[in-house]
């Protein structure tokens, strides 16, 4: 009889561990998935950035420096290895192109033209899905760490292993804040 | 409230299964009450004798019975294909991968897919429509679709139509949705049979039974149960909606306009009233507050959402004011005792800090820019600090207009006094609106100079045609025509009241009734003239 009370204990508590063992793994997969969400839009965003410099180029003459700024912030984002390093580099990024759509307003020509538009359209929406991924990305890395840290998940995490994972963002805090452009009004 | 999309994740599971529940509940009561009755006068007309069928137990079993398999079989055809039957009846369709306006729809789209983790495929379908409303439909197959008018696609700004997106796809993801898209499939029914009741039943006193009643008061029941959530899901989307695009002030503008503007009531039905984003029919009791209105509209007053979600935006502001602050020293900067200014610009990014002199240099400030004040820190627009404001005034009387003693109900601004149709009448020059005094009125519409624009004839037309349905709906409904105050006069503080121009020519004006003057949006003075100029008559079918 004990015997079986012993057997009917130990099986329960296999079947205990393997829950919460795959509940730390589809977590972290999702946290991976998330990741990968976010490697799809930043590549994305550097494509689309050589086509609007070509295009909008012919136009301003007077805003080389911009453009350049623009070019040489997308190369030291393709450059940057390290999650933290890429998270600076993308957000220098996307303050110099914020600044080049704000250069754009002032040229009625550029304005007018459908291609640049559409760039513009397109560049705006992978800028937010730059954003939303990372939120998603965020939050479920906090999701995953606070899993981590609670009982009886942290044995589990302990004995198999389980890697932390790391915040995608350029300060400590993960918050989005609107980007302030305190630069431009300094000029 | 809900932060982030796993928590809407674990909230929504228990909540949806309760309520399903109970809906379901109240469906087989509604079922087994109505075959009772039906036996019931049945049984009275046939003369058999009431009392010996009411007592045999068999009776009650087969009524049970039936209900049980007509339910089933309703709820399986009306709650699979709901969406479907939505959106077309609505007649939405897929929008247009070539158009410019569609296409960033669909960017938007797929944004708010990324930021939900893809978890729930939705489509996006546009509602050819001028007037402005959001739909979100979602049934039991898995489909949901947000749909959205063409009218307020095309009004709103990139910003403005992400936060609309979001707070609708909140809904889906919430499952209220589901809820009330089934909801609506369900007792739409039970609803036109108890509003035929309604109609015929108490004058021909043969057809009113005491077992009508019980079912009569379900029905209620029900409609009071969907109305009591929806109201309060309302608030949980726009702050789901915040927290995704990080922009409350987005989508406080967006409420603002749509508050404003032609909601479509006729092309909207009621019984579809609860997955729109505002109300197509605004009564009173949308726009007030206390437990009544909360039990009994589906939507909260618009003002209230407004405060809310400014209060947010100051919450945002804060965090940004400590990352600027960090970077400059702001007594550099403020140069009348240190108040400062950030004020949004055309990106909805936050710019600043400023001083008084430099915020007056900036060209893209208006009356509708969002600032905020430091010390103080509230977040408003900047038409309604009196300092900015006189910046504004200054602008125009560099101009050399001629300024008028009235200012602009919604901006704020002084007006200046033009000549129209020959008289005095005074415009916006920001907003476009015109303010006339009202015994001038008639004299504007009785002339007219220049041709009424194609535009304006068929927005006209439109609007007029929606306007005279939802009369027609509210009497058929017993609910008088209310006016609204919406605005509040610039010359006596007293509200104005929004209301039609006259029952003959549905268009609809701000009015005061103190200071007798009226108050025409952009276009509804054009649109009044064109009316009567072209004779254009609402279409009649309804």
């Amino acid at each position: 009889m004990a015997g079986w009370i012993l057997i009917a204990v130990t099986a329960l508590f296999v079947l205990w561990m393997i829950l919460i063992y795959n509940g730390l793994i589809t977590l972290r997969n999702e946290v991976k998935n998330a990741w990968c969400q976010i490697d799809v839009q930043l590549k994305r965003r550097h494509d689309l950035i050589p086509n609007l410099v070509s295009v909008v180029k012919g136009y301003m003459e007077f805003e080389r420096d911009t453009l350049e700024k623009v070019v040489s912030a997308r190369a030291k984002a393709l450059s940057a290895a390290g999650l933290h390093d890429r998270a600076v580099a993308e957000d220098l990024l996307t303050l110099a192109l914020g600044r080049l759509f704000a250069v754009v307003e002032n040229y009625p020509l550029l304005k007018s033209n459908e291609n640049v538009m559409q760039l513009q359209e397109e560049l705006t929406s992978t800028e937010n899905r730059i954003s939303f991924a990372r939120q998603l990305y965020n939050d479920l890395v906090a999701n995953f760490r606070t899993k981590l840290e609670v009982f009886p998940d942290k044995i589990i995490a302990f004995l198999f292993a389980f890697g932390t994972a790391e915040y995608f963002s350029a300060e400590k805090s993960d918050r989005d804040l609107p980007a302030a452009d305190i630069s431009i009004r300094r000029k | 409230m809900p932060l982030t999309f796993i928590d809407i994740e674990k909230q929504k599971s228990w909540r949806i299964s309760f309520l399903f529940s109970f809906l379901l509940l109240i469906y087989f009561c509604l079922s087994i009450t109505l075959f009772q009755s039906y036996f019931i006068l049945s049984a009275l007309f046939s003369e058999s004798g009431l009392m010996k069928l009411w007592n045999q137990p068999e009776y009650l079993l087969i009524s049970l019975a039936f209900s049980l398999i007509v339910a089933i079989i309703h709820f399986r055809f009306s709650a699979f294909g709901a969406v479907k039957s939505v959106m077309h009846s609505i007649g939405a369709s897929l929008p247009d991968p070539e158009d410019g306006i569609h296409k960033r729809l669909m960017n938007i789209m797929e944004e708010i897919h990324i930021v939900t983790g893809n978890r729930r495929h939705m489509k996006c379908m546009v509602i050819p429509s001028l007037s402005m409303n959001a739909v979100a439909a979602a049934d039991l197959k898995g489909e949901a679709v947000i749909a959205i008018t063409e009218g307020l696609l095309s009004r709103l700004t990139r910003p403005q139509l992400e936060a609309v997106v979001a707070h609708e796809a909140y809904h889906i993801l919430s499952e209220d949705c589901l809820e009330t898209t089934v909801a609506t499939s369900l007792f739409g029914m039970y609803a036109s049979a108890v509003e035929k009741l309604e109609d015929f039943g108490y004058e021909d006193f043969r057809g009113f039974h005491p077992g009508f009643l019980l079912f009569w008061i379900l029905l209620k029941l029900s409609f009071i149960l969907s109305m009591f959530i929806s109201r309060e899901r309302e608030y949980r989307a726009d702050a789901a909606s915040v927290r995704m695009t990080r922009n409350p002030l987005a989508m406080a503008e967006a409420l603002h306009l749509l508050s404003r503007n032609w909601t479509g009531v006729g092309m909207i039905s009621s019984g579809l009233e609860m997955l729109c984003i505002v109300s197509p029919q605004t009564t009173d009791l949308d726009e007030s507050e206390g437990w009544w209105a909360d039990l009994m509209s589906t939507h909260p007053p618009i003002r209230k959402r407004i405060e809310i979600l400014l209060r947010m935006a100051h919450a945002s502001i804060s965090e940004f004011e400590e990352k600027a602050d960090s970077k400059t020293e702001i007594q550099d900067i403020s140069d009348d005792g240190g108040t400062i200014y950030y004020a949004l610009n055309a990106w909805h990014k936050w710019q600043g800090p400023y001083g008084i002199t430099e915020l007056s240099t900036l060209r893209w400030l208006s009356p509708l820019t969002w600032i905020s004040v430091v010390p103080g820190r509230r977040v408003e627009r900047a038409s309604e600090n009196g300092l900015i404001n006189a910046l504004f005034t200054n602008r125009l009387n560099q101009g050399k207009e001629e300024l008028s003693r009235f200012t602009c109900p919604s901006c704020k601004h002084p007006l200046v006094t033009v000549s129209y149709e020959k008289t005095r009448a005074y415009r916006c020059s920001f907003c476009r609106g015109i303010l006339v005094e009202n015994d001038k009125v008639p004299r504007i519409i009785a002339r007219r100079e220049k041709k009424c624009p194609d535009r304006i004839k068929s927005l006209a037309k439109a609007v007029v045609t929606d306007n005279q349905r939802a009369v027609v709906i509210k009497k058929l409904k017993g609910t008088d025509i209310k006016t609204k105050p919406l605005m509040i006069c610039s010359q006596c503080k007293n509200p104005m009241f929004r209301t039609f121009y006259s029952l003959a020519y549905m268009i609809e004006i701000d009015r005061c009734g103190v200071c007798g003057v009226t108050w025409f949006d952009p276009d509804e003075l054009e649109m009044l003239q064109c009316i009567i100029e072209n004779k254009i008559t609402p279409d009649a079918e309804l």
